[in-house]
């Protein structure tokens, strides 16, 4: 075991969550208590038909003061920091702003802006005056703009690993507080549909026609979705949850194929028990990566029987945001602590007929219950795992 | 704000110099053209990026001392603009017939994509991430270090950034360069100096930069040269008027 331990965790003191279920938590949990997807046809121009998960809302722009940094990933982003924000607000009174931290993860950052700033440049020869590199497109400007929003001082930084991004932001503000670097960090991550994940997606055969279905039997592909959420970590406080482990491997295999074995996934979820100090019979609920592609989802579901066995109920939420990519993680782990808050796992959608090769127990209707330590996993391009563990408040 | 680290291996690549002796002694060799990469193994390296092939030579510099490192040290990127190159390729991919990017571009595209070719080049399922920060990039991968190594023996950290390419390319351009540094929680054999004292603040810039000032991370290029030298003070790491950082470095004698 490492010496990175600390067994109860850090009590997650606010978050907030926004998709396409709705802005905020309260929405998102209405939407998943329905079991009512978010997964609509997609509106990009494409070369093809899928489906995905849009933020609702009309997103207005970004206060004046931080016009220079207007763009789609800064609107989500700060709309859904507004459920969070009082409670970030109260931590640098308490703590000393400078000792509160920002540690985000985003794959796409502000590509798509970077995206129509070069349509125009192709249309007419130059990049629009108002383009800005560092303000829109760069990782950095999501950090910039959640920093001027809530008055964080401390370090800051974006992890960016695709999908598993905001799964391993919730791992470093982790160390922080354990090496002593921060008292309080606000971490989570926001993403946006645009073309490079739409098309590059596409490029690899792994889009879904229409809403994915993961661990189904008739799966063909995922769906994409945007969003945010935000989790608070402080040293102490009330929360509804605590953060109990982040598990973080490397498959050491391929570029964009997992590990067939899902040698990488299980080091990850067995990482994350192992800083909390927890065996696998204590986990009540897994919310799976399960993107809805073929390979993917059937290594998964072998890796997670492995450890947990076929009593454990596991869901795919993919169904009902679409995968947010550098967003996923954070997002699901939010899900898993409305789970353990609301006391229910939403129906996993479209995993009928299930595929008789998957002998996972999936939730295929809404199971009510009490969830007090569930686990999240997220997987990347690169090999990148991380399997993120939340318990309920001691 | 935090506690000591050591500097016990370093590398640097940059087109024209192939390692940290031949930039610090300024001896420019117009044939050093592209990371040479030799631990990715030729398939790999055929569909590396330039940006994973040079994070992979430096890498490999900074563990010589220490030749089984790779396979097992945790390994953090810090890069401003990370795969940009391949970003922007992809957007000219969409103007073209079809409108379909390359799958290997794709992927190639990803922030951590350096670290997954290195791990998977050398068999490591461990920890690796890779972080951004704009021109803080330096300071901030060296915090991500700095706390893995409260529990770590070592880390391997790699600052690494490619220009701009058009139409987007930044003012004034700076040249592609990878700094890497194997950093122990311990003094050991092969540990230069001690690094304490993350911190904000400014310090003097270094003259000795040149071109590579204008780098996002310039930081990790004065670092580099404040280690070889033996210094004794602060570096600046880099940031923004208001919110750079600095840390102290001091030489160890072994």
């Amino acid at each position: 075991m490492s010496g990175l331990e600390r067994g109860d965790g850090f009590p997650i003191t606010g978050y907030a969550v926004g998709n396409a279920l709705g802005a905020s938590s309260r929405e998102v949990a209405k939407a998943l208590a329905l079991g009512r997807s978010g997964l609509r046809p997609c509106p990009f121009e494409l070369p093809f038909e899928t489906y995905c998960g849009q933020f609702p809302d009309v997103l207005a722009p970004v206060p004046p003061s931080l016009a220079a940094w207007d763009s789609r990933l800064a609107r989500i982003a700060l709309v859904v920091l507004e459920g969070v924000a009082g409670a970030v607000e109260r931590a640098c009174r308490r703590w000393g702003a400078e000792r509160v931290a920002v540690v985000l993860g985003t794959s796409t950052g502000g590509i798509l802006e970077t995206e129509r700033a070069f349509e125009a440049y192709a249309a007419c020869g130059e990049v629009p005056a108002a383009f800005d590199l560092d303000r829109q497109h760069a990782f950095d400007a999501l950090f910039e703009v959640v920093r001027r929003r809530t008055g964080a001082g401390g370090p800051g930084y974006v992890v960016s690993s695709a999908c598993s991004s905001s799964g391993k932001a919730l791992g470093a503000a982790r160390r922080l507080l354990l090496a002593g670097l921060a008292d309080a960090v606000l971490t989570g991550g926001a993403d946006t549909l645009c073309q490079t994940t739409l098309r590059g997606f596409g490029s690899l055969e792994a889009i879904s026609r229409r809403a994915c279905r993961p661990f189904c039997a008739e799966r063909d592909g995922t769906s994409l979705g945007e969003g945010a959420a935000f989790l608070l970590l402080e040293r102490d406080g009330d929360g509804p949850a605590r953060l109990l482990g982040v598990g973080e491997s490397s498959d050491a295999h391929h570029m964009s194929h997992p590990h067939p074995q899902g040698v990488g996934a299980r080091l990850a979820m067995k990482e994350a028990l192992a800083q909390a100090g927890l065996g696998p019979e204590a986990v009540d609920h897994v919310n799976a990566h399960g993107t809805g592609t073929t390979a993917n989802d059937a290594i998964e579901a072998g890796a997670i029987v492995a450890l947990f066995g076929r009593s454990v109920p596991v869901v795919s939420t993919k169904g009902y945001t679409g995968h947010l990519l550098g967003a996923a993680a954070a997002t699901e782990a939010a899900l898993a602590l409305l789970s353990i808050e609301c006391g229910f796992v939403p129906a996993s959608l479209g995993a009928e007929p299930l595929d008789p090769s998957v002998s996972l127990y999936l939730c295929l209707a809404r199971r009510e219950g009490r969830y007090r330590r569930v686990l999240s996993n997220s997987f990347a391009f690169g090999g990148s795992n991380v399997s993120v563990l939340l318990g309920e408040a001691s | 704000m935090s506690a000591a680290v050591h500097v016990s291996g370093v590398g640097f690549w940059s087109p024209g110099f192939r390692d940290a002796a031949a930039w610090l002694a300024g001896a420019r060799d117009p044939s050093v053209a592209i990371a040479p990469a030799e631990i990715l193994p030729p398939m790999l390296r055929r569909r590396a990026s330039a940006l994973a092939r040079m994070a992979a030579e430096v890498a490999v510099q900074a563990t010589r001392e220490e030749a089984a490192g790779l396979s097992r040290a945790p390994l953090v990127l810090g890069s401003a603009y990370g795969e940009i190159g391949a970003a922007v390729e992809m957007m000219r991919e969409f103007q073209t017939d079809g409108g379909m990017p390359s799958p290997t571009r794709f992927h190639n595209s990803v922030h951590n994509a350096a670290v997954g070719y290195l791990s998977i080049a050398t068999g490591n399922r461990g920890f690796a991430t890779a972080v951004a920060a704009g021109a803080r990039t330096t300071a901030m991968a060296l915090l991500e270090a700095m706390a893995l190594l409260e529990a770590r023996r070592e880390v391997v950290l790699v600052l690494a950034d490619e220009p701009i390419p058009p139409p987007f390319a930044s003012d004034p351009p700076y040249p592609a360069a990878a700094v890497a540094f194997r950093l122990t929680a311990s003094p050991v054999c092969s540990t230069r100096s001690r690094l304490t004292g993350l911190r904000p603040g400014r310090a003097d810039a270094d003259p000795f930069l040149g071109v590579m000032a204008a780098h996002p991370c310039a930081g990790a290029c004065a670092l580099l040269g404040a280690v070889a030298r033996g210094d004794a003070g602060s570096v600046s790491l880099g940031g923004p008027v208001g919110s750079a950082w600095i840390v102290d470095v001091a030489p160890v004698s072994t």
